[in-house]
């Protein structure tokens, strides 16, 4: 407990420095920005703004990039209320009742109860991680490659089981993934693999490449052709503050989002997306009369976005403390770190305190800078959402060269993003999602490394993976969760689920 | 709520392959023994047996190890036998279950973002292909010829707008990457340089360059205003509302 107050404050004189606060004010505002407007989403901006992090140093430069990530949360939120239209994949269920609650001329007290259910999650989650990182870190010590490979593996199945849609092609894109991930020269052999002798693929592909090709170039194709509508609220906003009755409605929503949030997001394999959805249902069936929600029930939008925030905090847990990237985010998270010459991991949080408790207090700070920057502003972002998305789209493409010219100084670069751009609109064409081929690319080569790794040390007995307790264990979780998913009754439960 | 979940792909489950429910009383034709009654599915199977063979293809040249000391091929070779194996399950689910038919592809969008993203790409520094030579034309020239060029993806490009968001966000972005961040970015090309008077630094002429940039397209800003502003109203709605 001492040790936890000590480390706090260490984390707090380091964020809240001069320089550390304005990068996470930055950062809040750009996430902000970007939840709000639909179309660009936080996996592109922070690949378009990884080079600008460059002069920083990496504390400043990860409390600004962590900044824009949760802003884009907070960001979602408002344009899923005000708009109908979730600003981000994680508001979605915010627009059900959030949205009737802004045509009722309550917008003011939606978007309010969803601040403060945000800034709650953000507190608690905050002090979940400080609490957790140490444990955690200890047992990665004694975490070999089979365990981490089985770690990983059971975060692809959570992958699978989490994409919408069919099973069947959430499991291919997680192997192209990984076979994408095996592009470049072999670390071992030396060898060259699927290169075509072409020089700039000897390194692999460009984890900010693929990104920002599947998620900004694929995107604004698919965009293009959707004439969108968007259904402002023509009411006043009305007041912002939740009343008495409003909090002691929402006061257990928001705990129990914050708890289910913040579970779910620990899990590998982005569960952060799951937990709106998960609170969401929960409240349903809780309430007294279900029949409410949808029709703007307050508790439908405090349940799901105080969920939804914790989620997205600590899911830098499994970042922080075993070094694996659970979602897009956290991978181009590892990509700062390492241009910093920071390997995450364990050892960060003994080599790097500074930078492992400031980033922590850092969250803290940011949440609290959103509750303020967040409801004044509201007007200008309204503004913002008017924007015609002829103007947008050209601006964003612009951003996107730029962002990844500036990385590498390599043209190539800005020609691949416009070929994974066209690989990601053809996926998306055949109803395939490209967000469990991120993930599997990211978990890729680090799969590989520690699969052989194990193999090696065991001298090519596959049994060494279920003769340790550990990794024996986080198969059969993997297994029994795929087999769950695959029976008919569960199956439609979750069908359900991201129907509503 | 239908829109709003079709818009960010949080589209209703389409069950490509192993659905057990749902399509089947939609079609309502009669049932035919062997017709591809997902076309979805089959061509996303069909896709990823491809994929399959070339990545096999790929890798065939390259040793594959023992599980003791793996091969460079011997994980890709797995891989790809995996996607093989999914995209036949497709292909079998596409013929037994009925499913989403194929979505209409539009040209003029990735047509001219691909377009967009070349320019940038071999003007942005010297670039050649070939006989082919582009001399590097830096920053003031690769980014408002990509945010022209890919304006065009939309039926609703105006030039006059385009133009004016190409040159004041081309002298924003010099401006923040170049003169703010340091970036090793190429910003004008380099026979400019030659204009200006000898003693001026790449800062001035940086800043010189932008300002010319930013002032031409406010410049452009009062030219047929009013005429936009008519059809501009029309996009988005609730543009009166109360906010």
């Amino acid at each position: 407990m001492n040790d936890l107050l000590n480390n706090l404050s260490l984390g707090f004189s380091i964020a809240l420095s001069l320089q550390n606060l304005g990068l996470a004010f930055l950062g809040c505002l750009v996430g902000t920005l970007i939840g709000v407007l639909p179309g660009v989403g936080p996996i592109a901006t922070i690949a378009m703004l990884l080079p600008i992090t460059f002069g920083f140093d990496p504390v400043g430069a990860l409390i600004m990039l962590a900044g824009i990530y949760y802003g884009a949360q907070y960001g979602g939120s408002t344009t899923a209320i005000l708009v109908n239209i979730p600003g981000e994949a994680t508001s979605v269920v915010t627009t059900l009742d959030g949205h009737q609650m802004a045509r009722q001329g309550r917008a003011g007290v939606a978007l309010g109860i969803a601040a403060i259910g945000s800034f709650f999650a953000g507190t608690v989650a905050t002090v979940v991680i400080a609490a957790l990182g140490a444990p955690l870190t200890r047992l990665a010590l004694i975490f070999g490659p089979a365990e981490y490979f089985a770690l990983m593996v059971m975060g692809l199945v959570f992958a699978v089981v989490l994409a919408r849609g069919s099973l069947l092609k959430a499991v291919a894109m997680i192997l192209f993934g990984i076979l994408l991930s095996t592009v470049g020269t072999d670390l071992e052999t030396g060898q060259e693999r699927m290169t075509f002798g072409l020089q700039f693929l000897s390194d692999g592909v460009d984890f900010a490449v693929l990104a920002m090709g599947m998620f900004g170039v694929a995107e604004i194709l698919r965009n293009l052709e959707q004439t969108e509508h968007r259904d402002v609220v023509r009411q006043a906003i009305g007041r912002l503050l939740p009343n008495k009755e409003d909090f002691r409605q929402s006061a257990a929503p928001i705990v129990r989002g914050t708890i289910i949030g913040a579970i779910l997001g620990i899990l590998p394999g982005n569960g952060a997306v799951l937990g709106p959805f998960a609170s969401y249902t929960v409240e349903k069936k809780l309430a007294k009369d279900p029949s409410r929600f949808g029709r703007g029930a307050i508790e439908g939008v405090a349940g799901p976005e105080s969920a939804n925030n914790a989620g997205a905090q600590t899911s830098f847990i499994p970042l922080l403390t075993l070094g694996i990237p659970p979602n897009a985010v956290m991978a181009l998270m590892v990509g700062a770190m390492t241009i910093h010459g920071i390997v995450p991991g364990p050892q960060v949080m003994t080599k790097n305190p500074n930078l492992f408790w400031g980033m922590i207090a850092s969250m803290w700070i940011g949440n609290l800078m959103l509750l303020i920057i967040n409801l004044p502003l509201i007007g200008m972002w309204v503004r913002l959402l008017k924007v015609p998305y002829r103007l947008m789209f050209p601006a964003i493409l612009m951003f996107c060269c730029v962002g990844i010219y500036s990385i590498n100084s390599l043209p190539t670069d800005v020609m691949f993003i416009g070929l994974f751009g066209l690989i990601g609109y053809a996926l998306i064409k055949f109803g395939f999602e490209p967000a469990p081929a991120l993930l599997g690319f990211v978990l890729g080569r680090l799969m590989e490394e520690n699969l052989r790794r194990a193999l090696i040390l065991s001298r090519g007995d596959l049994a060494t993976f279920i003769d340790r307790p550990v990794s024996a264990g986080l198969l059969a979780v993997a297994a029994i969760l795929l087999v769950l998913a695959l029976l008919p009754s569960i199956r439609k439960g979750r069908d359900e689920v991201f129907v509503e | 709520m239908i829109a709003a979940t079709t818009w960010s792909g949080w589209k209703i489950p389409d069950m490509g392959g192993i659905s057990m429910s749902s399509h089947a009383d939609r079609s309502g034709q009669p049932e035919r023994r062997w017709s591809i009654r997902s076309p979805q599915a089959f061509v996303a199977g069909l896709t990823l047996v491809l994929l399959c063979v070339f990545a096999l293809w790929l890798t065939s040249g390259l040793p594959q190890g023992t599980l003791r000391a793996m091969g460079p091929a011997m994980l890709p070779r797995w891989l790809a036998v995996g996607i093989g194996l999914c995209g036949l399950a497709l292909i079998v689910a596409s013929f037994a279950r009925p499913g989403d038919g194929l979505e209409r592809w539009s040209l003029r969008g990735p047509l001219f973002v691909l377009l967009a993203i070349l320019a940038f790409a071999v003007t942005i520094r010297p670039f050649s292909i070939g006989p082919i030579a582009i001399p590097g034309l830096g920053l003031a020239v690769a980014g408002p010829l990509a945010i022209i060029i890919g304006g065009y993806a939309t039926d609703e490009a105006r030039p006059r707008e385009l133009l004016i968001l190409a040159l004041t966000l081309t002298a924003f972005c010099m401006l923040l990457f170049g003169d703010l961040l340091n970036l090793p970015i190429p910003l004008f090309p380099q026979s400019l340089a030659g204009l200006f008077p000898d003693g001026w630094s790449q800062k001035a002429i940086l800043r010189v360059t932008a300002t010319i940039l930013a002032l031409v397209g406010v410049a452009l800003l009062p030219v047929g205003r009013d005429r936009s502003r008519k059809d501009g109203a029309t996009d988005v709605a609730g543009h009166s509302g109360g906010i």
